[in-house]
C-alpha cells in the first residue's frame, strides 16, 4: 500500500516536471496577436507572411485569431489584439471614427464574384453588369434555384445588401432566398447543396474549388472594372496595443505591404490564379475608392 | 417588433428540433439501458463504448453526418440537408449514449437494491421487473432531462447539416453563433442567459410532472 502511494506521488511528481520543462521551452519572447477576417487566413495567405516575417524576426511569434470583420474589430475595441485585418470598409470607418484603430494600411484587394450551379437558370453569366445580375436572379423563373445570403453581417454581406439596393429590388422575403448566417465557407457549400446563387470573394471560391468541394457551382459573373465588386483588405493596429508588441504588430503591418510580391505571387502555384492583388501600386486610387466604399452599406 | 418575432420563432423552434429528437432518442435509448441492465451480458465493453461515445464533439458528428447526407453521399438522395429534420436525426444520435449511459447507471443501481427484495417476498419475473421498472423512472426522467439539455446546448450539428438558414433551421445556439461573429456580444449573451433559463424550465417542468406520475 505504502509502495503504491509512493509509486503514484512520484508518477505525479515526474509528470509536473514534463509539464513545466515543456512549457518553459515553448514560450516565446514576444506573442503579436492579430484578428483578422476569415476569408484572408483560410486561403493561407498570412501563414504564408509570416513565415516569412518569421525568417526576419526569429524573435516573434505572430498569432492569427480568424473570426468575421466585425467580431476582429470587436476584439481590438476590448484591447485583445494588437492588430486587424478587414475587409469592410463601412465598418472600419466607424471604428477609425470612434478611435479604436489606426494607422491604416491597405494591402491588399481582389474581387467580388457571383457563383451559382453551371446550368446557370437565370442566365447571369450574359448579365451586363453586376447590377443586372441580381436582378436577373431575381426575376429568374425558379423551380428550386436558391440565393444563399451570408446574413451576418460581414464585409460579403454588407455588400450584396448595397448590389440589392442599387437594383431597386427587396429580395428578403422571396421563399428562394436564404440567409444562412454563415462564414463564406459554409455558404459556398450550402449553395453547392442547394445549386443556388450567391456572392463570394474570390479567394475562398477558389480555395475550395481547387479542393474539389464545390464541384455544382461556378463563378458566372465577374468584373476587375465594377466598383461593388472591389474587395480591399486593410491592416489597422489596434490603439490600445503598446509596447513592444506594438512595435512588431506595426513591423509585421509594414513588412505586408513593402513586399508586394509576397502578396501578387501567393496562391499562383497552387491555384493557377492570382488570389490577391497587392495594393501598393495603386496607393492614391485605391484609397479613393475605400473611401467611397466606406460610404455606402 | 419584428426581431423580436424572430427571436421568439428560434427559441421555438430550438425546443421543438431538440425535444423531438430527445424523445426519439428516448424511444429507442431507454429500452436499450433495460436491456443492457437485464441481460447483462458484455457489459464492461458496452460500457466503455456507450461513456465514450457521450462526448463525442458534436462537429464531427455533423461532419459525418454532413458527408451522408450531401448530395453526392450516400443519403443525399433523401434531400435532408439543412432542414430541422436533419437537425433532429443528428441530435437524438447524439444523445443516444447519453440517455443509455445515465439511466443504465440508475436502473443498475436500482435492480441491485430491489432483486433480492423482490425474490424474498416471492414475486415472479414480471412482478420483479416491473418493480425495477417503476422504481427506476426518476433516474430515466433525468437522463432524459440532461439529453434535451446536451441537445438544445450543442451547436456543431446544428450548424453543419443545419446550416442556420434564418427562419428555417436557425436555433438558439446558432444564433447565438452568429452574434458572436457579427461582434454583438451583448445580444450573444442575452440569448445565452435566454437559452438557459428556457432550459431550466423545462427541466423543472419535466421533474413536476413525472413527481405527478410515480407517486
Amino acid at each position: 500500500m505504502k509502495n503504491r502511494f509512493a509509486a503514484i506521488t512520484l508518477l505525479m511528481l515526474f509528470a509536473t516536471i514534463l509539464i513545466i520543462y515543456y512549457n518553459m521551452h515553448s514560450i516565446h519572447p514576444t506573442r503579436v496577436r492579430i484578428s483578422t477576417t476569415t476569408s484572408l487566413y483560410a486561403t493561407g495567405l498570412l501563414d504564408y507572411i509570416a513565415v516569412k516575417f518569421r525568417e526576419l524576426y526569429p524573435d516573434v511569434e505572430i498569432q492569427f485569431i480568424p473570426v468575421g470583420s466585425s467580431a476582429a474589430l470587436r476584439y481590438a475595441e476590448r484591447g485583445d489584439v494588437c492588430a486587424v485585418f478587414v475587409h469592410e470598409p463601412n465598418f472600419e470607418k466607424k471604428y477609425l471614427d470612434m478611435g479604436v484603430i489606426e494607422e491604416q494600411k491597405i494591402f491588399a484587394f481582389n474581387y467580388f464574384i457571383i457563383v451559382g450551379p453551371r446550368e446557370d437558370p437565370a442566365n447571369i453569366s450574359m448579365a451586363i453588369d453586376v447590377v443586372d445580375a441580381f436582378r436577373r436572379i431575381y426575376s429568374a423563373e425558379r423551380e428550386s434555384t436558391y440565393f444563399i445570403s451570408r446574413g451576418d453581417g460581414s464585409g460579403t454581406h454588407t455588400r450584396e445588401i448595397y448590389i440589392w439596393k442599387l437594383a431597386g429590388i427587396s429580395p428578403t422575403d422571396r421563399p428562394w432566398y436564404k440567409e444562412c448566417g454563415c462564414g463564406m465557407d459554409q455558404a459556398l457549400i450550402i449553395a453547392n447543396e442547394l445549386k443556388g446563387y450567391t456572392l463570394s470573394d474570390v479567394g475562398t471560391y477558389m480555395v475550395l474549388k481547387i479542393r474539389g468541394r464545390i464541384p455544382n457551382i461556378e463563378a458566372l459573373y465577374n468584373s476587375s472594372t465594377d466598383i461593388v465588386l472591389l474587395n480591399i483588405y486593410s491592416g489597422y493596429l489596434a490603439k490600445g496595443c503598446r509596447g513592444i508588441e506594438r512595435r512588431y504588430a506595426e513591423l509585421f503591418l509594414n513588412f505586408i505591404y513593402s513586399n508586394p510580391d509576397i502578396v501578387d505571387n501567393f496562391g499562383v502555384n497552387e491555384y493557377g490564379v492570382r488570389l490577391f492583388y497587392s495594393a501598393r501600386h495603386f496607393d492614391g486610387d485605391i484609397r479613393d475608392l475605400w473611401s467611397k466604399l466606406a460610404g455606402i452599406g | 417588433m419584428k426581431a423580436m418575432a424572430e427571436i421568439i420563432d428560434t427559441i421555438l423552434r430550438s425546443i421543438m428540433v431538440s425535444g423531438v429528437a430527445t424523445l426519439m432518442a428516448s424511444l429507442w435509448s431507454i429500452p436499450l439501458a433495460y436491456l443492457f441492465v437485464f441481460r447483462n451480458r458484455g457489459s464492461v465493453f458496452i460500457e466503455a463504448v456507450i461513456e465514450t461515445l457521450v462526448g463525442i464533439p458534436t462537429v464531427l458528428l455533423g461532419l459525418l453526418l454532413y458527408i451522408l447526407f450531401s448530395s453526392s453521399g450516400l443519403l443525399g438522395f433523401l434531400g435532408l440537408l439543412y432542414t430541422p429534420q436533419a437537425i433532429i436525426i443528428g441530435e437524438s444520435i447524439l444523445v443516444t449514449p447519453l440517455i443509455i449511459s445515465i439511466s443504465y447507471r440508475s436502473i443498475r443501481g436500482i435492480a441491485h437494491l430491489y432483486y433480492e427484495f423482490a425474490l424474498s417476498i416471492g414475486a415472479n419475473r414480471v412482478q420483479r421487473m416491473r418493480l425495477i421498472v417503476s422504481q427506476s423512472l426518476p433516474g430515466v426522467v433525468a437522463a432524459c432531462i440532461t439529453g434535451f439539455s446536451r441537445a438544445i446546448g450543442e451547436l456543431g450539428i446544428a450548424m453543419m447539416i443545419g446550416g442556420n438558414i434564418k427562419g428555417y433551421t436557425r436555433v438558439m445556439t446558432t444564433a447565438i453563433a452568429l452574434e458572436v461573429a457579427k461582434g454583438n456580444f451583448e445580444e450573444a449573451i442575452i440569448l445565452g442567459i435566454v437559452l438557459l433559463l428556457i432550459t431550466i424550465a423545462i427541466s423543472i417542468a419535466i421533474k413536476l410532472i413525472s413527481r405527478v406520475y410515480v407517486a
